[in-house]
Formats: C-alpha cells, sequence, structure tokens
C-alpha cells in the first residue's frame, strides 16, 4: 500500500509555509503529524500533489497558559499535551480524554491541531474543543481569523478551515477552579476511535446548575455540541435525574447514523449513559 | 517526479542518499539501509512492526516519509545487539520466551527500549500499556510483558553494578551495530 | 449390532515411552530460534531480496460478483517502469488450475479469468521496478464489468439460481455440499431423552490475520526450465507437485525455498496462489520477481478466513443428566472457492462429541458458495466451532435442567479407565484425565472464592460471570479426514498417507545435522527437534544444527498444521536416531573391540555399561566412520557416512469404513484442555473486563513446557478475539466493511487478562514419549469459557448467548431486548 506520488516541501518559517499554501491551495496539504494523512496516502484515498513539511517550525511547538487561556501551537504533540501538567491544569477535560487517545508511537508525532483539521467523527479532540468552547486561530499569508469551536467542525473529514489556511493555534478558555468537568469513552479496544464520546462542564451555583456544556463525538458526521442536553441540565439540581434527563434529552435530538462499528440503537444507549456518568462526574469535580 | 537529498543518523551512523518524496521510512530503511531487522505488518499504524525510534522517540517508520528523516536521528532494532551479544532486553525476551514468530519482536524490543530508558522501574501496569501501543499474534503478550519486567531488573543490576560514570548520557547510548 | 462392530484398534507402535529419566525432553530449554529472530537477523520472505528483482502488485476486484468484459492495460504497460501487465485471460494461458481439495473440485486459477467472485479477487497483476510504480500502473487499468447478482446470506445461497450461481460449471446451485451422516442410534437415542436441548448457534468469520502476509520472491532460468521460489508456504515438500503441475512444469522443475514465517496459524498451510502468480509472472517478465501481499491484499484476498457457520444443535439427555446423543444441521458459508474442500468438518468429527460420554452422532452438512474471500485453514479448522455448539448445548441443558454446569460436566466426563475412548465417529481418544484437567483448573481459577464473590457483587448490582468450558483438542490428523465425507461415488483423491520426514546426519567433527521438510512458523520446530537430538545422542544442544530442506531435497513432509509436527518430527526423528545409534555401537564397538550390545550412549560417548573409561566420543567415531573405512571389516553394515532420512507415518490411524458408518480413527492424540474466564459486564455499555482467566491443557508429554505455554497464551488471545473482538463484516453487497487492521479488531494487551497456565500430562500410549501437539492451543476452548462467562454474569437479563463475536454493540442488544432490562 503505497502512496501515490507528491510534491515535498519543507519551509522554513510560517510565513514561508503560507506562501507555498496560498499558492498550491488547490492541491497541497499540511503535514504535522502524518498519523492521519499518511494511512489515508497508503491506501491511495488522500491524493495531495504537494505535502507542505511543518515539523520543523519550532516556533509552531508550544502550549503555554496567554492570559484567561491555554493556548497550543500547531505543532504541539499530543504526548507533549497528554503530560502536561500545565495542560492538567487548565484544560483537565482534555488530560483526562487523552487517556483514550490512540497509543505512545502515534502520540509521539502525532499533533492536536492535526487531529481537528482532520475531523474524524469519532476522534476525542474535536469534542473537548466544543466543550471547552475553544477557538481555532486560523492564518493565510492574508489574513488571521479566529473560528469558534461551533463553528470549525463542519462534517466527516471537513472543517472551516480553507485550502491555504494553516491552523496555527487553538486558543482554549482556562477551566475555571469551581468548573466541573467528565470524559466518558466507550470504544471497541483502548486506544481506538470512540464508538461513543461525551465531554461535560458543569457549573453549579447555591445547589444549582448554572453553566453546562455536553459534546460528543461518535454521534454523526462530526463532533457536536448537545444543546438540548445543556438545556436541560440549566437550572437544575444536580443529581442522578437531572443528568438521566440530560441523557434522555440528548438522545431524542440526535439520529446517530453512523460508522460500521455500532448501529444507530447502540450509540444512542451510549450517548443517555456516558452522558449521565460524564455529568455525574463532573459534578463531583465540581463541588 | 524529483528526488531529494537527504542525510539521516541511522544507529550512529550519517547516511546519505537520494529519494523520491513518496518513499516510506520503513521502506528506506528495509531496502535503502539494507536494515531489514524492522519489519512492515500494515502500513497503516496499527500494528506497530515498524515501530523505530526518531529523534528520542518511538515511531510508526510507515506513517513517516524518509524525506522527513532528514536531519534527524533514527535507531532501529539492529543497534540493540548482536546475535552473540544480546542486550539484555534481547536476552531477557529469550529467556521469558518473549516471542515466537518474531515478526512482531523488533517493533516490541524498540518500546521496551525506550520504556525503560524513560522509567527504569515500571510496573505490570505501565508496560502493558505500553506493550499495547502494538500489536502481537503469537503470545497473547503475557510473556513479552514478564520480559519486559524481566530486561528492567537486569538493567537496574547492571547499573547498579556498573563503575561511576561523569557521563550521564552514556547510559542512554547503545553501541552502533550495523 | 453396533455401527462400530468392524471397527478396531491397532496396536501401539511407539518405541520411545514417556518417563522420569530424560534429560532434555521436558525442559523450558531457551529457544534455538531466538537468537537471530532477536537481533533482526531472522530472514523472512520479504527480506529476500535478488539482483534485478522486479516487484508486482495485484489489482482487485471492487465488485463482487461481476463478468469482466474487458481490461485495457495500455496505459499501464505504457508507464515508465512497468516490465508487464498480465491479466487473468492471458494467465489462464500459461497457467492451469490451483489445487482444491474439493470433490469435485472447484475450479480457481491464480486470478479471475472472464468472472470475479468476491470482493478482492485479483482481475490482473503487474510487474514494475518497485512497488511503488507497480501500484501506479495498477491505477492505470481499466476493467469493465458487468454485474451480477450477489449472494452474501448462505441460508439464502442454496436457493440461489441462474446468474447468482457462482460455478455454473459445477452445477446449478450455489450449494456444493448437502448429505447427512448419521453415527450409531442417533433417532433411537432421541426418541428415548427425557429432555432434548436446542439451539441455534452462529459462528462468525474471523481469520488468522498473521503480522505477516504471504510472499514469494520467484525466479525462472530459462538454462534449466526451472522455477526456485522463495516463498512462506507449508507443503511444498508433500504437494509442491501441483504447483509445479499448475506452471506446466515437471515437478522436478520447481524449488520452493522455504522463508521462516512470521506466524501462520493454518493461514499459510499451502500458499499456491501466490506462489504459482509469482513464479509466473517471474517467467513473463524474464526477471526475478517478489510479490508481497500488502495487508489489504492479505485481508480481502488471502483465502485464510476461518469457518463462518449457523447451526441448528439439539443434545438428547435423560432427566439425570445424561448426555445421549448430539445432532445437528450446519450451514457453512465457505466463500467464493472451496479449497479444502468440507474438510474442516471432517476435521470436527473427530471430537464433535466433545469429552463426554455420548453414545450417538448425526449431522447433515450444507456447504455454500457466496461471494466472499474463500476459508482457508484457520487455528482449530473447523473443530473450534464444534467445541463452542457442544459447550453451549451443555451450559443450555444445566440451565434447562437445573444442573450446576461444572457438575454436569463431571457426570458426562469420560473417565481415566474408559480409555483408548472410541467415540461415535469412530475416531478414538488415546488417553486423558478430564477429571484432573477439570480440578486443576477450577483451583488456579480459585472458583469457589469467586462464585462467592459473585454472589456479593450481585447484592452490589454488579454484574460478574463465570464461565468453564471443558474441550477437547485433536492432534495429529490423518489425512482420511480429508476425503472421508465425500460421497462415495466421489470420493475424489483418497490419500492415506500423511508422513513426516526428516535427514539426520553427524558429520567428521561429530556435530549433528538435521534438516527439516517444514518451515518455521512461530512454532518451535529447531528447538524440539533440538531437544529430541539432544535427548537420543546424550549430546549438548550446542552440537547440533537444524536446517530447512528445500523442496527439491525434501521428501515426505507434511509440517506443521492440526497440532501434528511435533509428534511426527519426533517420530521422524527416533527412527533416523535408532538407525544412526545402532551403526555408531557397531562402529564404535569394533574401536573399543567391545560387543555392540554391551554399549551404552552416555554424555555424546559410546562406552561400554559398568565400564567408565572404556568410551568413545561420538566425534572419535564419526571421525572414523566418515574417512577410515579400511580400519573397519569389508562388509556393508561399516560402510563410510553417519547419515540417514526417516519417514514416519501417522501412528494410529485406520480407513473409515466402507460405508462410512464410521471414519476409522483419523485423531486419536486426544488433548484436553479446560478454561476457567471470570468477567464483569456492564449491561449499559456491553463491556467487557476480565477479572480473573485459567487454563489447564493436557498436551501429553511436554517437550518444552514454555512453549507449549505460549501456545496456549496465545491461543488463548486469539480465542477471546474470536469471541469478542474479530469479524470479517460483508455487507449485502458482498463489500467487505472493516478491511484494515483499523476496522479489524486484533485484541492487544489491554484486552487480553493474564492468564494462569496449569498443565497436565498423560502421555500418549501411541507416540514416541507419549507427546501429544498442542499448537493449537487455547483458542479451541476460550470462545466457550469467554461467552458462557458473559452470559453467566448477565443472568439477571435471562439472556442466552448463541454465537460469536460478542462485541459491546451485541452485548448490550441482548440486555435491551431482555424483558428484564432495568435500561
Amino acid at each position: 500500500m503505497k502512496p501515490a506520488s507528491f510534491e515535498y516541501a519543507r519551509p522554513q518559517s510560517v510565513a514561508e509555509a503560507l506562501s507555498v499554501l496560498s499558492a498550491r491551495a488547490s492541491d497541497a496539504k499540511v503535514l504535522a503529524g502524518g498519523q492521519s494523512l499518511v494511512p489515508m496516502m497508503n491506501f491511495r484515498m488522500a491524493r495531495p500533489g504537494l505535502l507542505v513539511d511543518i515539523n520543523r517550525l519550532e516556533e509552531l511547538n508550544y502550549h503555554r497558559i496567554e492570559g484567561p487561556d491555554l493556548v497550543i501551537g500547531a505543532l504541539a504533540r499530543h504526548a507533549a499535551l497528554r503530560s502536561s501538567t500545565l495542560v492538567r491544569a487548565a484544560c483537565p477535560l482534555m488530560a483526562e480524554a487523552y487517556q483514550h487517545v490512540a497509543h505512545g508511537p502515534i502520540r509521539n508525532r502525532g499533533t492536536l491541531c492535526g487531529n481537528l483539521c482532520h475531523a474524524d467523527p469519532a476522534s476525542e479532540m474535536p469534542a473537548i474543543l466544543l466543550a471547552t468552547e475553544g477557538v481555532l486561530v486560523l492564518k493565510s499569508s492574508s489574513s488571521e481569523r479566529r473560528v469558534p469551536a461551533d463553528e470549525f467542525f463542519r462534517s466527516t473529514y471537513e472543517t472551516a478551515a480553507r485550502p491555504d489556511e494553516l491552523l496555527t493555534e487553538v486558543r482554549i478558555p482556562a477551566a475555571p477552579d469551581q468548573q466541573g468537568w467528565g470524559f466518558q469513552e466507550v470504544s471497541v479496544r483502548k486506544g481506538d476511535f470512540a464508538l461513543v464520546g461525551i465531554a461535560a462542564t458543569l457549573k453549579v451555583e447555591n445547589g444549582k446548575i448554572v453553566g453546562a456544556t455536553v459534546a460528543a463525538c461518535g454521534v454523526g458526521e462530526r463532533a457536536r455540541r448537545l444543546p438540548a442536553a445543556e438545556a436541560a441540565l440549566t437550572r437544575a439540581i444536580p443529581g442522578k435525574g437531572a443528568f438521566s434527563e440530560a441523557g434522555e434529552a440528548a438522545v431524542a435530538a440526535l439520529d446517530p447514523h453512523f460508522g460500521v462499528h455500532a448501529d444507530a440503537a447502540y450509540r444512542r444507549d451510549l450517548v443517555r449513559t456516558l452522558t449521565a456518568r460524564a455529568l455525574s462526574d463532573a459534578a463531583e469535580r465540581a463541588a | 517526479m524529483s528526488t531529494i537529498n537527504i542525510t539521516v543518523k541511522v544507529n550512529g551512523k550519517p547516511r546519505k542518499a537520494t529519494v523520491p518524496p513518496r518513499l516510506l521510512l520503513s521502506d528506506f530503511i528495509r531496502q535503502n539501509l539494507n536494515l531489514p531487522g524492522t519489519h512492515v505488518g500494515c502500513e497503516h499504524g496499527v500494528c506497530g512492526c515498524c515501530t523505530v525510534i526518531v529523534d528520542g522517540a518511538p515511531a510508526r517508520s510507515c506513517l513517516m516519509f524518509a524525506v522527513q528523516a532528514d536531519g534527524s536521528e533514527i535507531t532501529t532494532v539492529e543497534s540493540l545487539g548482536r546475535v552473540d551479544s544480546l542486550h539484555p532486553i534481547q536476552q531477557a525476551f529469550w529467556e521469558e520466551h518473549g516471542l515466537q514468530c518474531g515478526f512482531c519482536t523488533p517493533g516490541m524490543l524498540i518500546l521496551a527500549y525506550d520504556l525503560l530508558q524513560r522509567n527504569p522501574n515500571p510496573t505490570e501496569e505501565e508496560v502493558r500499556d505500553v506493550v499495547s501501543d502494538n500489536l502481537c499474534r503469537c503470545t497473547g503478550y503475557q510473556n513479552i510483558i514478564n520480559s519486559i519486567l524481566k530486561a528492567a531488573g537486569k538493567m537496574r543490576d547492571a547499573e547498579a553494578n556498573a563503575p561511576a560514570r561523569a557521563d550521564v548520557a552514556a547510559v542512554s547510548k547503545m553501541e552502533a551495530v550495523q | 449390532m453396533s455401527h462400530l462392530d468392524n471397527h478396531y484398534i491397532p496396536a501401539s507402535k511407539q518405541r520411545e515411552t514417556p518417563g522420569p529419566g530424560l534429560n532434555w525432553i521436558g525442559k523450558s530449554m531457551k529457544r534455538v530460534e531466538d537468537p537471530r529472530l532477536l537481533a533482526g537477523k531472522g530472514r523472512y520472505v520479504d527480506d529476500v531480496v535478488l539482483p534485478n528483482m522486479a516487484h508486482a502488485a495485484v489489482l482487485r476486484s471492487p465488485h463482487a460478483h461481476a463478468r469482466i468484459k474487458s481490461i485495457d492495460v495500455s496505459k499501464a504497460e505504457a508507464l515508465p517502469g512497468v516490465a508487464l501487465v498480465m491479466t487473468g485471460a492471458q494467465a489462464f494461458e500459461l497457467t492451469g488450475p490451483i489445487a482444491s481439495f474439493a470433490s469435485p473440485p472447484v475450479v480457481q486459477y491464480c486470478m479471475a479469468v472472464d468472472r470475479v467472485r468476491h470482493v478482492g479477487e485479483a482481475v490482473a497483476a503487474v510487474v514494475a521496478e518497485d512497488r511503488y510504480v507497480a501500484e501506479d500502473a495498477l491505477d492505470l487499468i481499466e476493467v469493465e464489468y458487468e454485474l451480477l447478482p450477489v449472494t452474501v446470506d448462505p441460508e439464502a445461497a442454496a436457493t440461489a439460481t441462474g446468474e447468482a450461481v457462482l460455478h455454473p460449471d459445477r452445477g446449478p446451485t450455489n450449494c456444493v455440499f448437502d448429505n447427512s451422516f448419521k453415527f450409531g442410534t442417533v433417532d433411537e437415542d432421541f426418541a428415548k431423552a427425557d429432555v432434548v436441548v436446542k439451539r441455534r448457534i452462529k459462528w462468525g468469520r474471523s481469520g488468522a490475520q498473521p503480522l505477516e502476509t504471504c510472499g514469494t520472491v520467484a525466479e525462472f532460468d530459462e538454462g534449466t526450465g526451472k522455477y526456485t521460489a522463495y516463498a512462506n508456504s507449508n507443503f511444498y515438500a508433500a504437494i509442491g507437485f501441483i504447483v509445479a503441475g499448475a506452471l506446466k512444469v515437471p515437478a522436478t522443475h520447481l524449488k520452493v525455498i522455504p522463508t521462516i514465517a512470521g506466524g501462520s496459524f493454518g493461514s499459510k498451510l499451502f500458499n499456491h496462489k501466490n506462489l504459482t502468480l509469482t513464479c509466473m509472472l517471474a517467467r513473463a517478465a524474464g526477471q526475478p520477481v517478489k510479490y508481497m501481499e500488502d495487508r489489504l491484499d492479505n485481508i480481502l484476498n488471502a483465502d485464510a478466513h476461518g469457518s463462518d457457520r449457523i447451526y441448528d444443535a439439539e443434545l438428547a439427555l435423560r432427566k439425570d443428566g445424561t448426555m445421549l446423543s448430539l445432532r445437528f444441521t450446519v450451514v457453512d458459508d465457505y466463500g467464493a472457492y472451496l479449497q479444502y474442500g468440507i474438510g474442516t468438518h471432517g476435521n470436527a468429527l473427530s471430537q464433535v462429541t466433545g469429552p463426554y460420554r455420548i453414545g450417538s452422532f448425526g449431522m447433515r452438512l450444507i456447504a455454500v458458495v457466496t461471494n466472499k474471500c474463500q476459508q482457508g485453514a484457520y487455528r482449530g479448522f473447523g473443530s473450534e466451532v464444534t467445541n463452542f455448539v457442544m459447550e453451549r448445548l451443555v451450559d443450555a441443558a444445566a440451565d434447562q435442567l437445573g444442573f450446576d454446569p461444572v457438575e454436569l460436566r463431571r457426570k458426562n466426563l469420560i473417565l481415566p479407565h474408559e480409555f483408548p475412548y472410541v467415540m461415535p465417529t469412530g475416531n478414538i481418544y488415546d488417553s486423558g484425565n478430564y477429571q484432573a484437567v477439570l480440578a486443576k483448573a477450577l483451583e488456579l481459577a480459585s472458583y469457589d472464592r469467586w462464585k462467592a464473590k459473585q454472589a456479593e457483587a450481585r447484592k452490589e448490582g454488579r454484574y460478574v460471570g463465570i464461565g468453564v468450558a471443558t474441550c477437547q483438542e485433536r492432534s495429529v490428523y490423518s489425512p482420511t479426514e480429508w476425503w472421508s465425507l465425500n460421497p462415495l461415488e466421489t470420493p475424489g483423491f483418497a490419500l492415506t498417507s500423511a508422513p513426516e520426514g526428516v535427514s539426520v546426519r553427524i558429520d567428521p567433527t561429530g556435530k549433528i545435522f538435521a534438516q527439516l521438510n517444514a518451515p518455521f512458523w512461530g512454532n518451535s520446530p529447531e528447538t524440539v527437534v533440538t531437544q529430541v537430538l539432544a535427548e537420543q545422542f546424550t549430546v549438548d544442544p550446542s552440537d547440533i544444527t537444524i536446517g530447512y530442506a528445500d523442496s527439491d531435497a525434501a521428501f515426505n513432509g507434511f509440517g506443521p498444521g492440526g497440532s501434528r509436527f511435533t509428534v511426527m518430527v519426533t517420530g521422524a526423528i527416533v527412527t533416523a536416531t535408532t538407525r544412526l545409534k545402532a551403526k555408531l555401537r557397531k562402529l564404535a564397538g569394533h574401536m573399543l573391540e567391545a560387543d555392540e550390545n554391551d554399549l551404552e550412549f552416555r554424555n555424546g560417548k559410546v562406552g561400554v555399561k559398568g565400564a567408565p573409561g572404556l568410551e568413545k566420543s561420538i566425534a572419535d567415531v564419526a571421525l572414523m566412520a566418515n574417512f577410515f573405512r579400511m580400519s573397519f571389516p569389508d562388509t556393508p553394515e561399516f560402510d563410510s557416512g553417519l547419515e540417514t532420512t526417516a519417514v514416519y507415518d501417522h501412528p494410529l490411524t485406520t480407513p473409515p469404513a466402507e460405508d462410512r458408518r464410521h471414519l476409522g480413527i483419523f485423531y486419536p492424540i486426544m488433548g484436553h484442555m479446560c478454561h476457567v474466564a471470570v468477567v464483569e459486564v456492564d449491561p449499559l455499555t456491553g463491556k467487557i473486563d476480565f477479572l480473573d482467566y485459567a487454563a489447564v491443557h493436557d498436551a501429553g508429554t511436554m517437550v518444552n513446557p514454555i512453549t507449549l505455554g505460549g501456545h496456549i497464551m496465545g491461543g488463548t488471545a486469539m480465542g477471546i478475539g474470536t469471541a469478542v473482538y474479530e469479524e470479517f463484516r460483508y455487507d449485502e453487497n458482498g463489500q467487505l466493511l472493516n478491511a484494515s487492521f483499523a476496522d479489524y479488531h486484533i485484541p492487544t494487551a489491554h484486552e487480553i487478562p493474564k492468564v494462569k497456565i496449569g498443565h497436565i500430562e498423560t502421555p500418549s500410549p501411541y507416540t514416541e514419549y507419549g507427546i501429544k501437539g498442542g499448537g493449537e492451543g487455547g483458542r479451541m476452548g476460550a470462545p466457550s469459557a469467554v461467552v458462557r462467562a458473559v452470559e453467566d454474569a448477565l443472568k439477571p437479563f435471562k439472556i442466552s448467548i448463541d454465537g460469536v463475536p460478542i462485541p459491546p454493540s451485541k452485548i448490550r442488544d441482548l440486555v435491551r431486548a431482555s424483558p428484564a432490562a432495568a435500561a
């Protein structure tokens, strides 16, 4: 399973990379970790005319706190983020989800930003970006824009990024101290893509839920927020009843026909069960 | 189709080559460098038979292009030991029956080598977690886990008995063996 | 008055008995094979590089069933770097059909000729300067297909007509076999039963998927007219001539050089399509050609899918739990071809009634072809399926009759004094102690403690389950199983030989060389043979070297498969060493001026019993034997040299009865196992966690306990994969939905528990040293234990699990459908 031919560019700077992308927007693809792109190329399901290898742009390899946000650069590898105390503090939801992501060698090369751009509907990180209301910074040689996560993921392998744009960074509001969080996933084997994954955050004040985000992966052609579940939680008293209702509300609003490994009935069951469990974890942590 | 000149340090030795962009690192290692100890099982990054160390961390060589490795350091199974002087990890696999057909073995040895560099005293769970990165169809994994735990013990003992060394970095070096 | 009236058990031919005085047999010796494998110096077929070698790639059909209307290869041929492009129609002019053990055969060629019958079937091949260019050329081949109706439902296959028939030359139906068999008084036994337990049981299609695919490096020498091929195939010694025939050369003109294989589990039993295709391409291209299947090639087309069956099965019992009779109808979906005939059913009949005292057995076998990849041999060769059917029925009977499942088994297990035991089909179980295996397994698993914990867990609302399976593991097949179920009018090639051969020589320095006629698959042939030779000659393993004969030098070797190799090669070794030791004694007797009958072997020397100084080293004798003919009498037994070949036939087999009321003895070296699985199930997600697992096996005398343990462990992991994770999933259009390792879920170390392994040894009275085969290992029993454990865990939901695999979604389906479902 060998890839089709392509041209190869290894720009020495971000500006150069953007320039190449502009010039070759029609057939260029960014190569970062390659852990999703190269298998597709080996199957000849992807045949980019030009690969733009950004792996030497060390200036993009960072994650740090900037004001209220955890900012993560394009070349930040999964492995670094997974073991980072900074990430664990600022985005515990991401740290938890990373326990379910792939395997060591994949994480050593793969990047968070690459994973988000690949937008596999069963991938965990898009759900994390949605649940934390992250923002994606897209740069081209002529523009820079910030796209909220819930506008970024459009469909299977399809995002709001234009062909001449590079996702240079994601910005995630650092989790407030009082915010609880929960992540639950079922996959066939540990490390596989999720059959269904649920990410949730909860804010509780005076014994009532004042804020909730619930996001899911594996439920359709893209990761999505579950507004029906969020609505059911608003002003509710945290507890088994509310979480179960949120799970039911989530299921009612979904039509999860997707993928070969689980039918819609099973995915609905998982959404119901995992939503309740993620919320239960979140409530415990909100205390 | 254009070709690109690359220089890659492999098992401590610089190797120069001129390669097409699409040549997979796994094929480069096996064919161009004549190091067939690294195996190919799936070419889509799941089985891990092709695992080598790239710039200090295990990576699937079937998911990289040789051109990406220009300027990088690669370590393959051939650097661990020879038939008549096996590395303690290889010796442990031998003693604990950690292989049957041997096809996944180089990848497992690389993972073990990397683990024991980072964590000389892993728990069984930590070893199982690393072993779960790669597939094995023969052993059912338990003897691989036992082998790595035994290797950890051998290497800790060797370290404890070794004369004091000024250069701590030397601990991580293996003899470059073609 | 019984159907076994003319059945007989031949006397034992055993020459070497097991016993406490063995030095090497029974030792967990480090493997001889390992150092080179560990150092990355093992030479697998893809490591073979010949000068001027080109690379092949194969274009595969995207359709499950279609006529090939036209193939335009002009653009592919014109691509720079391409040496040649060949279509299936062109290959048809150059090669004959591939082997089919079916009778009548189901005709197949190395590439599809005018019609494709499954997704992935080869349509054309390209030879190019490298694999990358070869695959570029595949993209440029234009094939026009005319779609034909697709058959994927095995129960519908039998009634398919017209264009849906895959092999119209063979008949107007996709049913390739429909026959019934009765062994003993089945109808009467069912009539008199108090209880008949019925189940419909489905066994999903999984496959070996070893990490190394099939490959060949071939070259054709125009000067000698001879092919040479490096290949990771078995059977080159025994039936390589069939490939030569397909290549239209005499059998002497194909030399197959075996390379070590990165796993097989049956899938490389006869890699004949790959071998034929690559040889043909090498000749046509005029240069050596390498064809390595990639993973996609292998998953779609390696002819190595496992059994794919639906059983309607019944077990007849008395109300006190005594089992009387077993019968079933089975539909087997063989895929598009039938290379091994219905051999996977003949095989199963060796142990179909399990370890239980069941007096009669009947079956109707319906085999169909469908538009899927064909079945091959997969660890168990069909017996692992009937093990599962038997154990499901036993558990169902326990539930229905209100018996404890362990007690019901104990009540029916064959007793130690009943061996050799003749089971209804005529096969025998040579020896065993099933009670000891069961007891040890329960102890290893802390069964009673888990039962108590299970009761507590149930109170806490947790779902913990325990599954116990007691299963047979037959070893050392006799070839009668390949044809004994064929119609009497068309038995096909009714071969009765399946020997193993070996050559052994001692060189002038006293070193011992043995050449095997069988390949390395990840079993331990070099180690096992080294241990037996060391035992026989009393030498150190370092004085022994094992090699692999190519097909020019090889003879009479059926190789690994059916857990036979260790037993068979040991038999051949014993024959060889007996002969060589006799000659050594003769020579040494002359050198020591002693009577050869007074001599013994000790520490690598031949010496006079009771006289410690009076001895010669084997090296001394060997030097004389090779170079000093005139130092010995001028009679033939002193002729130069110390070498011999030996062929060992199956030690205990008899022909099937002419009217097939029994099948004779065909798989009698009978191992046994007990697996105990303890699981916790989440009924809301269907996820399973293993809490404990014990596996106790009896494979007779163990040659090397740690390598046998490796087969038990690896087989158990495969069995867990079969039970929970693995299935080739075809949709209604015959598309394989999970044709990659991302989607065909081979378990990782996280999915496989730590297995507590135990051994019991009841030696065989019929094999050398009492050894039995154990290579198929845990896969024969794990599915039964795992499925029962899950069923037991979900007992409050009153569900019954009647098939594999049971991925989380399937378990959840069962819970959801249960009237007792909580959520």
